[in-house]
């Protein structure tokens, strides 16, 4: 296991580099550059900006003094749109609100998507469950980005209980809209995993000695299929963690919560090379790092699993 | 001077404004014109982005310097109508020549640590601005001043000291220019003429800015700053004219989907925001008091790309005179923008200080004459039923630029029976198509960076690093360089918009309107009458509710 | 399938062996397929809409491009929806007739879900067979390279790559499907391994066809149920990840329009009191959505079943 574990970071490495070289490439490939304006500067005023933040020298030299300083300063740069703020500024006040909504909206999904599909499943072919599937798909279907105002619309405008938008340090009244835009499709992704692996489980001949054994249903479920039938939910669980992370630029920009994912949008727009490519590399390890530990936990809870 | 003693007539109505406030006391406060206010003085406004910075120096970005001019405050400020309103200088005088400016600074002007701001605190804020260390995107703003010795300077030829403004004592500074500059006072309005604090700005380098860090010598001081989020400015006590300073907190909040930050004003979120095109007329039937339309200093126009190697039809005058004839401003400021916006057909806005509206023929015309006469050019062009002519439209991805580009492309097609691409790409791959000449017909928008004709009409100068048609007429070069030294320069203006009429470089569409929804207790007070929109917190206040 | 290799005898016997096996397993599945109804209702619903997409066209009364100047700004409410003025749906935002794109985007989602689902299911599918087929250290050197691609944030590579090639389709349905050819090479290479050890593969080792033709004469056609289930599946995320390119206003360029840029549009005008703008390209998009997904679960069920 530990191997393993050891193996699994010592890959992870040349994947970040390579995912250096590619942002890179893209980003130069890019047209304009991040002191492009409607009114141009002057000539010299380029060069003096592009001599201050380094852009005047070779790309592959710009790369290595880029790894070199993350690597041995933690050093990812200043910001070239903001000038007063560095790229760990940026990630500083970002990644929290990220992390916070993305937490809770990982929380929900997963508490909310868990019972609707165990008690589909438990109920196969029930009003509940035609309903279950009902809501599920629809919540996967409906876009956030159109989702989003229409809850601004009901819950602010309308019934005026939340703040139609902003941060504010994260107090709750602020969070939940977000959560909800957010963990809706990740929710009835969950559902639907958890209700076709419980049938599944149900139908096996170990549940089905239990249920002849005259064990309680309620006692079944919970001791003896839940465990199992939650393993296909974890793999799951890995890219939708990231995917609440990375997919919350529709949820940055509706609810102007200040995440990293508006900053990363912005700085794509404005070319804002070292922030994105701070915000490239966050995301990049925090993929890598999802992945493994749900890797782990797989391990952990499925003893037949070998590395 | 006359301008002296104008100066002093708007300091004596301060005064008495001053003493009407200290009578009323804190009880029924009172406005400058004896209005009854409101009990909180709050402004929350909402910002399209997050601005680049708050460093006089480096500001770049409208909503940035709306609140640099609430933090800091430069030689003068504009009142509600953009004439110039004492600031830190009361006073200045020219010499005869026109070369030398000394402005009379007030003593009592002090940063937000105490210090007394001196012209030993412009001098050092001029030459950073200027200096190739600070590298600033706005460093040409000083070009444009004329001050001596700045070309060189923003090279790095040039020492930052030799620029052309020195202290004479604490409350004299004297800047020399390299050419008169009639309009020179009126620039000194501007963000990167702003003072710095010297002492603050070299203790924290580039974090000097930070809310923690700064010290600024406007009405406001900066209390809080979350980007992406909000940026919070509390009334200064520091300030010279503190008493008279009726908002207490102003908050910018960065909302990007402007369809969010009018829901939001909806529900009492914010006092003010821009109304998204096209939805002006639903607004304003519902909440006539809120809606709020003034004129601005800026033109939208489209651009032909009149370079060497560009298609040959954009070449012929009368294919770009056609192409701008068949275009129905009517129907786009009516039906697209639908804000108040007002049709163009010639360059620089009616509503530019000092500038007359020359007769342009087109303008006069009925638009089925106008019709009438593009098919005839395009039919001498020689193009017809057989041979249609297909241009293509760039603009930068935006819902406003789409609804108005999509709008022209149908009535070139059902006017003239032109074929018209869409093309929109993001911001700054369009700019770099723009100014390398990767376009046919493209989309523009311009705003005075003072209020004067030359701050438009300078673009279409030959040699402007601005003028992404490449127009070369060596007659309009003549009269705007001209036009910078003449006594009154009206005619030369008027003279090149003929040109441009006649040539048609460019096809202006409309001069734009500001489209506020605005809390109704705000608007007595906002500044509709600057036409550049410079607006100062100081200034402003709620009156209450009768 | 067609196996109709002539050269080899055995391979002939062994093809024909394969292909009766393979008949009754299909035959088997169109039947469970058929007695699920909501796959069925799915099935009708996609082929409705499909119809919709390529011939709704020809009862338009405007071409999706043409402006009503008459129907905007102060007039946009009487662009609603009638029959009477041949605007079925309304107007957009910018006067034109809703009906007609609609159906144009309607086109424009489903051909770039399609297109996007088959790049990342022949891409997948291939590499990730061949991975599995070769084995050894090809298979762990072709797998870690999936592993490292895995990690890399598309979304934010796509966004940059949007960014610098403009609005290019061909980018958009290119970038979208190089997103999600990943996991199915993981499938295809783990069924890979289980079908390597088959007799009929093993008997085409021994008559001497080289790897490639195995690998697309034998190994691919036995994924298929597999894939065809996960293709279903990928096109409706196909769809929901083109309207969120298109909200960040990276989608198609006009005239041309996607479900996912009319929502986009309707959306900002849902407190305009336009409503229509924003239902009926949702109504599409939804209806469309629902369909693949009880389509592939119905598939899935179907060859699938131990799954019931």
């Amino acid at each position: 296991m530990l191997a393993y574990i050891v193996r699994r970071l010592a890959v992870a490495i040349p994947t970040i580099l390579i995912l250096v070289v590619i942002s890179f490439v893209l980003m130069y490939a890019a047209p304009g550059g991040p002191f492009n304006s409607e009114r141009p500067v002057p000539p010299e005023v380029m060069a003096n900006l592009e001599a201050k933040y380094g852009l005047d020298q070779p790309m592959w030299r710009q790369m290595v003094t880029y790894v070199w300083d993350v690597v041995t300063r933690f050093d990812f740069g200043p910001s070239f749109q903001y000038t007063d703020r560095t790229v760990n500024d940026v990630i500083a006040q970002g990644f929290p609100v990220t992390l916070t909504y993305g937490m809770w909206s990982a929380v929900v999904a997963m508490v909310v998507g868990v019972s609707l599909g165990v008690a589909a499943a438990v109920r196969q072919n029930s009003v509940l469950d035609y309903m279950a599937v009902g809501i599920t798909i629809g919540a996967q279907a409906l876009p956030n980005f159109v989702m989003a105002p229409i809850l601004v619309l009901i819950f602010t405008l309308w019934l005026g209980w939340l703040p139609g938008g902003g941060w504010n340090g994260g107090q709750w009244e602020y969070v939940i809209m977000p959560v909800i835009a957010l963990s809706t499709s990740y929710m009835a992704s969950i559902a639907r995993i958890t209700r076709s692996s419980m049938l599944e489980v149900l139908n096996s001949n170990f549940i089905r000695t239990a249920r002849a054994k005259g064990l309680p249903m309620r006692r079944v479920i919970l001791r003896h299929a839940l465990k199992p039938a939650l393993l296909p939910v974890l793999s799951y669980l890995g890219p939708a963690m990231v995917g609440m992370i990375t997919g919350s630029v529709v949820v940055d920009i509706i609810f102007s919560t200040g995440g990293i994912g508006q900053f990363f949008v912005n700085s794509a727009f404005n070319r804002d090379y070292a922030v994105i490519m701070g915000i490239t590399l966050l995301v990049g390890v925090l993929t890598i790092s999802f992945n493994l530990i749900v890797d782990i936990l797989y391990a952990w809870i499925d003893p037949k699993i070998r590395y | 001077m006359t301008f002296h003693s104008k100066l002093l007539a708007t300091t004596a109505a301060a005064m008495l404004a001053m003493s009407g406030v200290a009578f009323a006391d804190n009880h029924a406060m009172t406005g400058p014109n004896g209005e009854a206010l409101a009990e909180t003085q709050e402004f929350t406004y909402r910002v399209l982005d997050e601005h680049s910075s708050t460093d006089p120096g480096l500001v770049e970005d409208v909503s940035g310097s709306e609140i640099v001019r609430d933090l800091f405050e430069g030689l003068y400020n504009q009142d509600k109508q953009g004439n110039l309103a004492p600031g830190v200088a009361v006073s200045h005088e020219v010499s005869d020549d026109g070369l030398t400016y000394t402005f009379t600074l007030r003593d009592d002007a002090k940063w937000s640590n105490g210090d007394t701001v001196t012209a030993g605190d412009f001098v050092y804020a001029w030459r950073r601005a200027a200096s190739p260390e600070l590298a600033s995107p706005y460093s040409w703003y000083l070009g444009l001043m004329s001050v001596e010795n700045i070309d060189a300077v923003i090279a790095g030829e040039a020492e930052p000291e030799t620029l052309g403004v020195t202290a004479i004592d604490d409350t004299t500074l004297e800047v020399t220019l390299s050419e008169p500059l009639p309009y020179f006072p009126q620039m000194v309005t501007h963000s990167t003429t702003f003072p710095v604090h010297q002492p603050t700005v070299e203790e924290h380098g580039d974090q000097w800015t930070h809310p923690e860090n700064i010290v600024s010598n406007g009405a406001y001081v900066l209390t809080e700053h979350v980007p992406q989020e909000r940026s919070v400015r509390e009334k200064n006590d520091m300030y010279w004219d503190a008493e008279n300073t009726i908002i207490e907190t102003v908050t910018a909040l960065v909302i990007n989907d402007e369809n969010q930050a009018l829901t939001r004003f909806l529900a009492d979120e914010l006092d003010r925001t821009e109304i998204p095109a096209g939805q002006f007329p639903r607004l304003n039937e519902e909440y006539p008091e809120a809606t709020v339309v003034a004129p601005r200093l800026c033109s939208y126009y489209y651009m032909f790309n009149l370079r060497e190697d560009a298609p040959d039809w954009l070449k012929d005058d009368r294919v770009r005179k056609a192409l701008s004839l068949a275009v129905d401003r009517e129907i786009i400021t009516e039906n697209v923008t639908a804000g108040g916006q007002i049709p163009a057909y010639n360059f620089t806005p009616g509503a530019t200080a000092g500038f007359e509206v020359p007769d342009i023929e087109m303008a006069s015309m009925a638009q089925q004459e106008r019709n009438a006469r593009a098919q005839e050019l395009m039919a001498e062009a020689g193009y017809g039923e057989d041979d249609t002519l297909s241009v293509e439209i760039l603009y930068n991805s935006s819902d406003a630029h789409r609804s108005i580009a999509v709008a022209i492309s149908q009535m070139w097609k059902q006017t003239l029976g032109v074929e018209a691409e869409l093309a929109n790409q993001e911001w700054n791959t369009y700019l770099e198509a723009r100014s390398n000449g990767d376009f046919e017909i493209a989309r523009g928008g311009w705003c005075g960076d003072y209020n004067e004709a030359s701050t438009f009409l300078d673009l279409m100068d030959s040699e402007s690093g601005y003028n992404d048609s490449k127009y070369v007429n060596p007659q309009v070069d003549q009269l705007l360089a001209e036009a910078k030294t003449a006594e009154d320069p009206t005619e030369n203006y008027m003279q090149v918009e003929q040109a441009i009429a006649e040539d048609q470089p460019i096809m202006p569409i409309y001069h734009y309107v500001v489209n506020y929804m605005m809390d109704p207790a705000l608007v007595p007070s906002w500044p509709l009458g600057n036409v550049q929109q410079n607006w100062y917190s100081k200034d402003l206040y709620f009156v209450a509710d009768e | 399938m067609k196996l109709a290799q002539p050269d080899a005898k055995m391979l002939q016997e062994v093809g024909d062996l394969a292909e009766v096996r393979g008949r009754s397993l299909w035959a088997d599945a169109r039947a469970r397929f058929f007695r699920n109804k909501a796959a069925l209702a799915g099935l009708a619903v996609l082929i409705g809409v499909c119809l919709f997409a390529a011939f709704g066209g020809l009862i338009a009364q405007y071409e999706r491009d043409f402006v009503d100047f008459s129907l905007m700004g102060a007039n946009a409410y009487q662009g609603s929806p009638s029959i009477a003025t041949g605007h079925y749906f309304g107007v957009d935002i910018d006067g034109r007739d809703l009906y007609a794109r609609t159906v144009q985007g309607t086109r424009i989602s489903l051909l770039v879900g399609i297109v996007g689902a088959l790049v990342a299911v022949v891409v997948g599918t291939l590499y990730g067979a061949t991975a599995g087929y070769i084995g050894g250290r090809v298979d762990n050197i072709m797998m870690r390279t999936v592993d490292v691609l895995m990690s890399i944030p598309f979304m934010f590579v796509l966004i940059l790559m949007l960014v610098i090639f403009g609005r290019s389709i061909l980018m958009l349905f290119i970038g979208i499907g190089l997103i999600s050819w990943l996991d199915m090479a993981r499938i295809a290479r783990g069924q890979t391994l289980t079908l390597k050890n088959k007799e009929f593969v093993e008997a085409a080792v021994a008559t001497g066809v080289t790897p490639l033709t195995i690998i697309l004469r034998h190994v691919v056609p036995n994924l298929l149920g597999i894939v065809i289930v996960y293709a279903t599946l990928l096109v409706p995320q196909m769809i929901i990840f083109e309207s969120f390119i298109s909200y960040l206003g990276l989608g198609v360029q006009e005239p041309n329009t996607s479900l996912g840029a009319l929502m986009s549009l309707g959306t900002k005008q849902m407190n305009n009191g336009t409503l229509w703008m924003l239902f009926y390209p949702l109504f599409f998009f939804l209806i469309t959505l629902f369909a693949f997904f009880f389509v592939g679960d119905g598939l899935r069920d179907a060859l699938d079943p131990k799954d019931r």
